[in-house]
């Protein structure tokens, strides 16, 4: 098996507020593999959006502190480096791109001044060859005439164009993963599906690690190879994402696929998750799911002991004392060297006609 | 879906021109950016392009006023020989000021270059022409030195080393724009400057000597003077008129319209060269404030927790000191010196500043785009510095501007209070002049209070429409 390009082990990460101590990510552990896309599902506040700013550091301490954990990137922690080291691991072996295009990119700059800088911090080239390479990377986003967009600011482009700028900003240093969180979330969604198109065809075309981080299930389903499910703090549920729709094993899981609307399903209402998402601030004792679970059925268990996250099957970790052997099953960290291959081939045809050919273009 | 375009559905705009009168007049310029916005909105009320326009005619008068008002002639013939003495008693500022006005103007106008690459450029001109101006007194200065009893070193070894420094300055400066600004704006300036530099080194600009202003009149008056022409305002600010003991002390008349002092002097022509005073200390003592302040708020407000509680405290520490006290206290012990002045002021007044950078770093903090910058590793200076400061200056600007009145009161009421400059003229002191001699001396309370007023009022008038300008939340363009 390969080696993993990052591996998150038992990250926790807590909040020193007036209210005591938050801990929004808790033992959190998972492997991304060179050229994967892996993809951290959950609810609004359940951690995951914490989780990929930590991998960076980019919690604000104070209030933030990792409180244990490891984030070996090629085999090196992130989180002992001092932040003069961290610097060059941001941006140039880790980027990201942020939910909210419109405020991501500094209004007084000209789009070619905000790609340029990190270039040209990143990597030893004059300023004639940043710019060569700025406005090579915005075509390869899709943005037509990229000569004279480098010279625009932000407010003079479309949400959909400054996220095609962040993503060309993000990939213009070759990144080995690149962050995306919930990079379609502030997008309409045809916006949404061309920006989704885009990320994969660069993936593959530089072999690059994703970190997907959504709430949506569509765009884990067509993105990604694993799946990490988030509640509250905990990741609940991993595996192949093939394997996680087909065979979902945590009732949160469950409940979520039962709450998306199916095409030709003649519902009258969509099913939901009973109850709301627990408060960080006071989590329930026990599995923190089990309030709302259907499984639980008068099970003391469930509101005293929380369940770890084991491998109940092969390349399937779920954390549910209701899952069928979960108490005989080993408690591994996930790692899953997985690739999707379905959809691979429908995005190709997409892809071609969204985006020119790198190979024509010289700028 | 259909892809074809690659554009997000967002309209293709012309390449050309987004022409006047079209569709899009009432718009903004697309390549307008904030900060253009805010000037632009800052000018558009009369009140603040008069206060603009009173400062510009200051600064005018401060630039110009050895040209303007000096007992030298401009050019005279004395005995069959042509000779200008006012181009020979000028000092290194007044031809650097000039120089550095005229940079400026034709960048205003001609806009090539970015707000930073203008201001470096004039920065650099000025730089040159000082060192061009300034640098055949250097052995003046260094007989000064010498004077001052420290002879550390043998004059001939001091001599070369000052002589090797220099040159090496000198040619560091000329050098410097070559690195940083495009190749055909350092050809222009470099075109521009070299024959001053020629110039300034074949005719030296000589230290200011002991200079008898009345020879002038006087040879004029006895016809070894065959042809002159003088400046518009022929007395300079120190020309105490002795020559002319019955002038000292008189109301406005013929050939000094705003009247003479108790020791002789021209008032019109000491107001104008007080001009000069008047704004570098404005101009210095709030850049001062405003370069203290923006760092010490900007990481305040960057780093909050400790930093913040230990700034917040060093801010009620400077912000408990009276300014005008120490500032007396400062004169009494350590003499009287425009910069020390303005070295005072600038340190005493940061703390505005401090809390305004503070507060707009505290809400950019959180702002996506610094996070965006703090992901792509730039370092801290690029974040604090290029990415959140743009983005938080506006309200310095405006307590900038009310912090130039104010230093300008300040340095009037030191002055006023008899501690200000002894030789050079400002408003202040004139003032105090007022109530010398017998009675009260309208005429020299009525210009120079008038002047005072007058410069402080535009500098209120421009900092309230700036105030205005940034008030309603103007983002709204987004």
């Amino acid at each position: 098996m390969a080696q993993p390009l990052l591996e998150i082990r038992d990250l926790t990460v807590g909040f020193d507020t007036d209210r005591g101590w938050i801990v929004p990510v808790r033992n959190v552990s998972f492997c991304i593999y060179p050229g994967q896309t892996a993809a951290l599902v959950g609810e609004s506040g359940c951690g995951k959006s914490v989780t990929a700013l930590s991998i960076l550091r980019l919690i604000a301490e104070p209030p933030g502190r990792i409180l244990s954990g490891q984030v070996l990137m090629e085999g090196r922690d992130l989180l002992a480096l001092p932040e003069t080291q961290m610097r060059s691991v941001r941006g140039k072996d880790i980027a990201m791109i942020f939910q909210e295009p419109m405020t991501s990119l500094n209004p007084v700059f000209t789009i070619g001044d905000q790609i340029m800088e990190a270039i040209l911090l990143h990597q030893h080239v004059t300023a004639r060859e940043a710019r060569d390479i700025a406005e090579r990377s915005l075509y390869d986003v899709g943005i037509a005439d990229p000569g004279r967009r480098l010279n625009e600011y932000p407010h003079q482009m479309s949400g959909g164009m400054r996220q095609r700028v962040m993503i060309a900003m993000a990939l213009s240093c070759k990144p080995k993963l690149l962050i995306a969180d919930e990079p379609t979330t502030a997008l309409d969604v045809t916006i949404q599906a061309q920006i989704l198109e885009l990320l994969r065809k660069l993936q593959r075309q530089a072999n690059m690690a994703m970190l997907l981080i959504t709430h949506d299930l569509g765009v884990v389903a067509e993105n990604a190879d694993v799946v990490g499910v988030m509640y509250a703090s905990r990741i609940v549920e991993y595996a192949t994402v093939e394997d996680l729709f087909d065979r979902p094993a945590h009732p949160y899981t469950e409940g979520l696929f039962r709450s998306v609307p199916k095409l030709g399903n003649l519902a009258e209402r969509l099913a939901t998750i009973p109850g709301t998402v627990p408060n960080p601030a006071h989590f329930p004792s026990g599995c923190k799911f089990h309030p709302r679970c259907h499984r639980m059925e008068g099970d003391a268990k469930c509101g005293q002991i929380e369940p770890s996250l084991r491998e109940v099957a092969g390349s399937h970790w779920a954390a549910c004392h209701h899952v069928p052997n979960h108490a005989s099953s080993p408690e591994t960290s996930p790692r899953l060297d997985h690739r999707r291959e379905v959809v691979a081939m429908a995005t190709e045809d997409l892809g071609a006609d969204v985006l020119p050919s790198a190979k024509e273009y010289r700028p | 879906m259909s892809r074809g375009d690659g554009n997000s559905g967002f309209p293709v705009r012309p390449a050309v021109g987004y022409a006047p009168g079209g569709a899009m007049s009432d718009d903004l310029p697309l390549r307008r950016t904030y900060l253009q916005h805010v000037v632009h909105d800052t000018l558009v009320p009369v009140a603040s392009r008069l206060g603009l326009a009173w400062v510009v005619c200051l600064a005018f008068f401060a630039v110009t006023a050895p040209f303007i008002a000096n007992s030298h002639p401009i050019l005279m013939q004395e005995a069959g020989r042509w000779s200008s003495p006012m181009l020979k008693s000028l000092e290194p500022a007044d031809i650097v000021l000039p120089v550095a006005a005229i940079a400026a103007a034709v960048l205003l106008v001609r806009r090539k270059l970015s707000a930073g690459q203008g201001l470096g450029m004039v920065a650099w001109v000025s730089a040159v022409t000082y060192a061009a101006t300034a640098w055949p007194s250097a052995p003046q200065y260094y007989a000064t030195l010498r004077g001052a009893r420290l002879e550390l070193m043998s004059a001939w070894a001091a001599w070369t080393l000052l002589r090797f420094v220099g040159a090496m300055v000198v040619m560091m400066i000329v050098l410097l724009p070559i690195f940083v600004l495009p190749r055909r704006a350092t050809m222009v300036a470099g075109a521009c400057l070299a024959p001053l530099v020629v110039l300034t080194l074949v005719f030296p600009v000589r230290p200011p000597e002991l200079v008898v202003y009345e020879r002038y009149r006087q040879k004029e008056g006895s016809g070894q003077i065959t042809f002159v022409l003088r400046a518009m305002v022929p007395y300079s600010a120190n020309d105490r008129l002795r020559d002319q003991p019955e002038l000292r002390l008189t109301p406005p008349r013929r050939g000094h319209p705003l009247g003479t002092e108790p020791n002789g002097a021209d008032v019109l022509s000491r107001m104008i060269h007080a001009s000069r005073i008047a704004l570098s200390i404005g101009f210095i003592a709030t850049g001062i404030a405003v370069v203290v302040g923006v760092i010490v708020g900007g990481l305040m407000g960057y780093f909050v927790g400790t930093v913040d509680l230990l700034g917040m405290r060093l801010i009620e520490i400077f912000q408990a000191i009276p300014r005008l006290v120490l500032l007396v206290a400062i004169t009494a012990s350590y003499g009287r010196s425009l910069y020390l002045m303005m070295a005072v002021i600038g340190m005493l007044s940061w703390t505005g500043d401090a809390r305004f950078i503070r507060a707009e770093f505290l809400k950019l903090r959180k702002e996506d785009f610094v996070q965006a910058a703090v992901a792509a590793g730039l370092p801290l200076r690029s974040i604090l510095f290029r990415h959140m400061l743009p983005n938080g200056i506006a309200p310095v600007l405006v307590s900038a501007s009310f912090g130039v009145a104010s230093a300008i009161l300040l340095e009037s009421t030191l002055s006023f209070l008899g501690l200000g400059l002894v030789d050079e003229p400002s408003w202040g002191q004139m003032l105090n002049q007022a109530r010398e001699g017998s009675g009260f001396n309208w005429w020299i309370a009525l210009f120079p209070g008038a002047a005072i007023f007058l410069t402080v009022f535009a500098y209120n008038l421009v900092g309230e429409s700036l105030r205005d300008a940034l008030d309603p939340k103007l983002l709204k363009r987004e």
